[in-house]
């Protein structure tokens, strides 16, 4: 960052005295402090240091005077062939990124003086932890498929159709998706190996608030406690479509989500499974069928709730669920208590089928009940 | 609850007293005789029985408005470096740790891959022809009855890891 904030061709100057020469490189022109410190090391370590590491930096032999002495920063700044910028000089990013061609590039993400920089992650959360170390591997041991060495794997024919070069304009259109009424591709499960054993890679909170139609407290009360329960500011979403039976207006503010990553998307399942679900009164856990839409649902008699047949699971909370969240609990006078909302919780996996999304849901705590249907 | 919500009250109290010095100071500036034409006082009237907004919800309106987002961090030079060089040294100790963690799960599938060749090898190895028993134990342990079912995971499973975990893994006679 420091180099970042000079001028471009400040930079390349810095750059290429500070370039090592041969000789220099010659020697071993870097120094690690441990490395001195174990060559540096007494033979015999007296008791107080014996728990200690043994690379600890306690045993280098440091004198600061020798380097406080060496150090001239008058010789050091008159040394500098340019002026340095002043040391409030900031670099800042550009705004708007304008395409790979552009000089002005700005930092890749990691980089803090990028706009898009998100510092964290600041804690390694028990859910990750439990995960990483014995979940990970036990799923990968529960669906292991054997593959003999020399199996010749069968490519499966392309499930998107080509065109018939019947005209000159089929050229270099893209390939046709499948035949039907759903004409989605749908994924294909994989077998699980090293690389894709399933993991939550986002949770997603969503509500819909009816009565924001009427009143927009309804919408600030349900904004306040999503936010507080997820830790992230609510996005507003605004009605696609008049609906008059819904009394529905196009463009009214009618419903909140909050995108949730990494450690608080653990965080917040943590926070269901151990803390909420276990408190739900009559509660037979979450339904495992799949979901379907409310007409095919009626005509098969089920009441669907979950699996989208991509390795996203879904439930609910109602209002009584949600005032079992502990930010509400602490704080439920906070809230008028007529206008807390329920919402939905789907928790997006790496998983591309149900039946894996479900395997790792039920392996981290979820209970599902009755007829598994994938 | 009652105590805490009047504490809310409390709290709330002085922002309420200036709405309601607000709307006296309105009052008194209107004028105090009675006069038919102007409807002022009426339609103050009617304000007030209007059905007065929850102070809760004045106090969530105005925490949803006024965020305190604090300024983006300004450093020195010195300063930005040693703030570099953490985040650098952050960003390889992160790393490092993920590849770890990948290298163990490939060493376990390929030790796992490797068995079920032992497995799978072993009659035939041996050369006495077993007939039906041929590949047995390979053919179980590939089996995958029942795990995508119901109970494929058992809830008991299900214990995070704890400093002190409990002594009793899972209290089987508990009912509400």
């Amino acid at each position: 960052m420091a180099l970042r904030e000079l001028p471009s061709s400040l930079r390349r100057l810095a750059l290429r005295d500070t370039r090592p020469t041969a000789a220099v490189a010659g020697r071993s022109w870097r120094r690690y402090t441990s490395a001195e410190a174990v060559a540096a090391a007494p033979q015999e370590v007296s008791e107080d240091f014996q728990d200690l590491e043994s690379n600890t930096s306690m045993f280098t032999a440091f004198s600061p005077d020798d380097e406080t002495k060496a150090y001239d920063p008058i010789k050091r700044t008159q040394g500098r062939r340019r002026e340095l910028p002043p040391s409030r000089y900031q670099y800042r990013s550009p705004r708007y990124y304008r395409g790979p061609l552009h000089p002005h590039q700005p930092p890749p993400k990691s980089d803090p003086s990028s706009r898009e920089f998100v510092p964290g992650p600041f804690s390694y959360t028990r859910l990750e932890q439990t995960y990483q170390s014995t979940i990970a591997p036990d799923l990968m041991t529960l669906t292991y498929v054997h593959k003999p060495p020399g199996t010749v794997t069968v490519p499966k024919a392309d499930r998107l159709r080509t065109w018939d070069d019947s005209s000159p304009y089929h050229k270099g259109r893209p390939k046709r998706g499948p035949r039907g009424p759903g004409d989605t591709l749908r994924l294909i499960e994989q077998d699980i190996n090293w690389r894709n054993i399933p993991k939550i890679e986002e949770v997603t909170v969503h509500s819909f608030i009816k009565g924001a139609l009427d009143d927009s407290a309804h919408l600030h009360v349900a904004g306040m406690l999503l936010q507080s329960v997820t830790g992230v500011r609510p996005t507003i979403h605004k009605a696609k479509h008049t609906e008059g039976r819904w009394g529905l207006r196009k463009g009214l503010p009618v419903s909140l989500t909050c995108n949730m990553r990494g450690e608080q998307a653990y965080n917040f399942v943590d926070k269901c499974i151990n803390l909420v679900f276990p408190r739900i009164k009559d509660w037979p856990g979450i339904e495992g069928k799949q979901w379907l839409p409310r007409e095919i649902d009626k005509m098969l008699m089920q009441q669907g709730t979950t699996g989208d047949s991509s390795g996203n699971i879904s439930w609910g909370f109602s209002r009584e669920g949600a005032i079992l969240f502990p930010e509400v609990e602490i704080n439920y006078d906070m809230y008028p208590p007529k206008l807390i909302p329920g919402f939905h919780v789907t928790v997006k996996t790496t998983a591309t089928s149900d039946r894996h999304a479900r395997m790792l849901l039920s392996a981290l705590g979820v209970p599902f009940y009755g007829k598994l249907v994938d | 609850m009652a105590p805490s919500h009047n504490s809310i009250r409390q709290m709330v109290s002085p922002l309420l007293q200036s709405f309601r010095s607000l709307s006296l100071t309105s009052q008194n500036v209107l004028p105090s005789t009675s006069r038919f034409f102007t409807s002022s006082s009426t339609m103050s009237a009617k304000s007030d029985k209007k059905k007065s907004v929850d102070p809760r919800i004045t106090l969530i309106r105005y925490h949803l408005q006024h965020t305190a987002t604090p300024r983006p961090l300004k450093f020195s030079r010195t300063r930005a470096l040693r703030h570099w060089t953490i985040h650098r040294a952050w960003m390889l100790a992160r790393r490092k740790k993920l590849e770890a963690e990948e290298l163990e799960l490939q060493r376990m599938y390929q030790s796992m891959h490797n068995t079920m060749e032992v497995l799978r090898t072993m009659d035939e190895k041996d050369g006495l022809g077993r007939g039906k028993e041929a590949g047995r134990l390979y053919r179980v342990a590939l089996e995958k009855k029942g795990i995508f079912g119901q109970g494929g995971v058992p809830i008991e499973y299900a214990r995070l890891q704890t400093d002190t975990p409990g002594r009793e893994a899972w209290d089987h006679s508990w009912t509400r």
